[in-house]
């Protein structure tokens, strides 16, 4: 499975040759008081596959409908590619949308669905016909042109209302949680389906979700963002191994944190104390230069802890839970002082049989080891 | 099974059976007893002989009173269409852009439901009578010299109509409109289209079945309207309703009034089953 998450293009190539199709600057929306979206400034890149990421309620969709025309931002400035939008309606925007709810015509069948966008712009004839069977067969509806929506199931549902949408070969599409109402197993096929889609067609989507695995297996880049604010815009192995700040540690996967004390700063390297005394090597963030003596959170992800002491922070712990994952076993130990740290353990042949109750020392390097800001 | 289906169906009976007592009683039996009469003879000196005369549909026929029926409709069809073009817009605001105000705004088409129709259409009287209020105005603002007739005209029958029954109209539209997914709206213009053509590609064809039960709630009654053409109209705007309620209470002809009675009653029939099949089943099929 992890496979999947094989990058179309180097992470770290800057992308200063491509151009931008979709960009934020100074973004504001407020609803009376309540700030839904604070200051956003984001430059989402032709052929992308860029997700908002984030929990409910955190501004994503908001995103979406001023990129799409249906909401004003209040303050800042929305170009589509390289055009400024700001009073353009939806209906002369060079994007479209699929939307949360699908929003699919119930009195037009398939055809007409997939139709409606060609036949506005003027698409008629033989012409209009192909590129709805074409759209059709590319998300594997071909045969059910003549369907009405309420005898489609959920998931073909989905594919109308994404046939609809690219039928019209838009610069941008906007996807707002487009699988969120899919069971799992459709779930997975259907990320499977969009990102090769996505790769076909060579359009910029630009995606909304609140499952942070779903964006994981499927961006190029993702903007994680908390109440409004963009907390960090990465790539996921970026994001995943280089979280900028706690919000997004927690956010993404899984993640042991300890706060502590800066003790000492050489270059790159960092060492604190933690409440009960013990020192911890650390790393910062590019670029980031920690105060000696400032309070800092550090982050190490399970699967970068181990049993024994081959590594830079070594300490005993007792472990307290196992659970049974497959492809490995996670183990919830405490360490003296009383905090929590998780580990994961691969489970090559029939290794590391620890129990409940045992003591054990474990082991963490430096560097997987990552001083937090904010 | 042969037990459970009969305990559910004396069920269903104890159910059903009071509506369907009432249903045959006050509704089917009269609707029957009107059918004999119609084939019946009158007296000269009123009373009515039963039998099978079919006379009274000739005279029905007759080019005077055809004239009248067709009057009727055609006001009943003007009124409806006037209706729908007043009322769409209105429910269309309240339903979807009425926020906290939506119940207020109903109430307030609902008002005139809370006075009888006739002392409404006695208000009309007052208004648009020879001194009345319009009229008045209409001189003191020097647009009229004298009395103009605004009353016993065709146009003060059609306005005391739609006012009467224009919430026939909004009603079932608001129930519609009110349940309408305005995603699909976005949709549309995420497509591509305008306001007209999200409108009349979208809006309007999914609020049929509101627009459908409107137009039936208010052209079956406008048809057999008698109270408002009978204050407000003058010999000119008698309708079917009039012409009824004469044979039955002035002329005592009540063969023939029987004959007009069930004439319409099958005409209404037969349009609303036009137009539910022409309307109805293009623009519903499916939602
Ligand atoms: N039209 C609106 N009026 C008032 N508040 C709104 C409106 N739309 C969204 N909000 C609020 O803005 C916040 C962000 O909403 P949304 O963008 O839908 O979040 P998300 O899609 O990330 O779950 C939420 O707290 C929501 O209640
Ligand atoms: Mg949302």
């Amino acid at each position: 499975m992890e496979d999947r998450r094989i990058q179309e293009r180097p992470p770290d190539a800057p992308p200063v040759d491509r151009k931008v199709a979709v960009a934020l600057s100074g973004i504001t929306k407020r609803f009376g008081d309540f700030v839904a979206v604070d200051d956003l400034n984001l430059d989402i890149y032709e052929g992308e596959f860029f997700s908002l990421l984030g929990p409910s309620g955190c501004g994503k969709t908001t995103t979406l409908r001023m990129i799409a025309g249906f909401e004003e931002p209040g303050e800042g400035e929305i170009s589509v590619a390289g055009q400024p939008v700001q009073g353009v309606p939806p209906y002369r925007r060079p994007v479209n949308t699929v939307f949360q709810s699908y929003a699919i015509f119930p009195h037009l069948n398939v055809f007409d669905n997939v139709a409606f966008g060609l036949r506005r712009a003027g698409v008629k004839g033989e012409e209009l016909r192909q590129r709805v069977t074409r759209a059709c067969k590319m998300v594997q509806l071909q045969g059910f042109e003549k369907r009405k929506p309420r005898m489609l199931s959920g998931g073909q549902q989905q594919r109308v209302a994404l046939a609809r949408a690219l039928v019209n070969r838009p610069k941008v599409l906007l996807l707002d949680e487009p699988l969120g109402a899919l069971d799992l197993k459709l779930r997975k096929e259907m990320q499977l389906e969009l990102k090769n889609l996505q790769h076909e067609v060579g359009i910029t989507f630009i995606y909304v979700t609140h499952d942070q695995e779903e964006a994981l297996t499927m961006s190029d880049r993702i903007a994680v963002m908390n109440e409004g604010v963009v907390q960090q815009v990465a790539d996921p192995a970026t994001l995943y191994e280089r979280p900028r700040n706690r919000f997004v540690a927690n956010f993404i996967g899984q993640t042991n944190l300890f706060s502590g004390t800066v003790e000492s700063v050489n270059g790159e390297k960092v060492t604190l104390v933690v409440p009960d005394g013990a020192k911890v090597e650390a790393v910062a963030q590019d670029g980031a230069e920690p105060e000696p003596g400032s309070e800092v959170h550090v982050a190490v992800r399970p699967e970068k802890v181990r049993f024994g002491a081959a590594g830079d922070n070594v300490c005993t712990a007792e472990v307290r839970q196992i659970v049974y994952l497959g492809v490995s076993t996670q183990y919830i130990t405490w360490l003296p002082d009383g905090r929590k740290l998780a580990l994961y353990q691969q489970n090559i042949q029939d290794a590391g049989g620890y129990d409940v109750g045992d003591e054990v020392t474990v082991s963490w390097d430096a560097r997987n080891c990552l001083v937090l800001g904010g | 099974m042969g037990e459970k289906g009969k305990g559910w169906s004396l069920g269903l009976a104890a159910l059903l059976g009071p509506a369907a007592f009432w249903l045959g009683v006050f509704f089917l039996l009269p609707l029957l007893l009107i059918l004999a009469y119609s084939f019946g003879t009158s007296g000269i000196y009123g009373g009515l002989t039963l039998g099978f005369n079919p006379s009274n549909y000739l005279k029905v026929f007759d080019p005077l009173y055809l004239e009248i029926t067709v009057r009727t409709l055609v006001i009943a069809f003007i009124n409806t269409l006037l209706c729908l073009a007043l009322g769409y817009p209105l429910a269309y605001f309240i339903a979807l852009r009425g926020g906290r105000w939506k119940t207020a705004l109903l109430i307030l088409v609902m008002v005139p439901f809370w006075t009888s129709l006739l002392i409404r259409a006695y208000a009309w009287v007052v208004i648009l009578g020879g001194n009345g209020i319009a009229n008045r105005t209409l001189q003191f603002l020097g647009i009229t010299d004298g009395p103009i007739s605004l009353i016993f005209t065709p146009q003060a029958v059609l306005m005391g109509m739609v006012y009467s029954y224009l919430p026939f109209m909004i009603l079932p539209l608001y129930a519609t409109l009110e349940r309408f997914d305005t995603s699909l709206k976005e949709a549309a213009h995420d497509l591509g289209a305008g306001r007209w053509h999200a409108f009349w590609r979208v809006t309007f064809p999914l609020s049929m079945p509101g627009v459908i039960a409107g137009s039936i709630l208010v052209f079956i009654p406008s048809a057999g309207e008698f109270v408002i053409p009978n204050l407000l109209g003058g010999s000119q705007t008698v309708l079917l309703g009039n012409l009824i309620q004469q044979q039955f209470l002035n002329a005592r002809d009540w063969a023939f009034g029987s004959a007009l009675a069930v004439m319409l009653a099958v005409l209404l029939l037969g349009a609303i089953m036009f137009y539910v099949r022409r309307i109805g089943t293009e623009k519903l099929g499916g939602v």
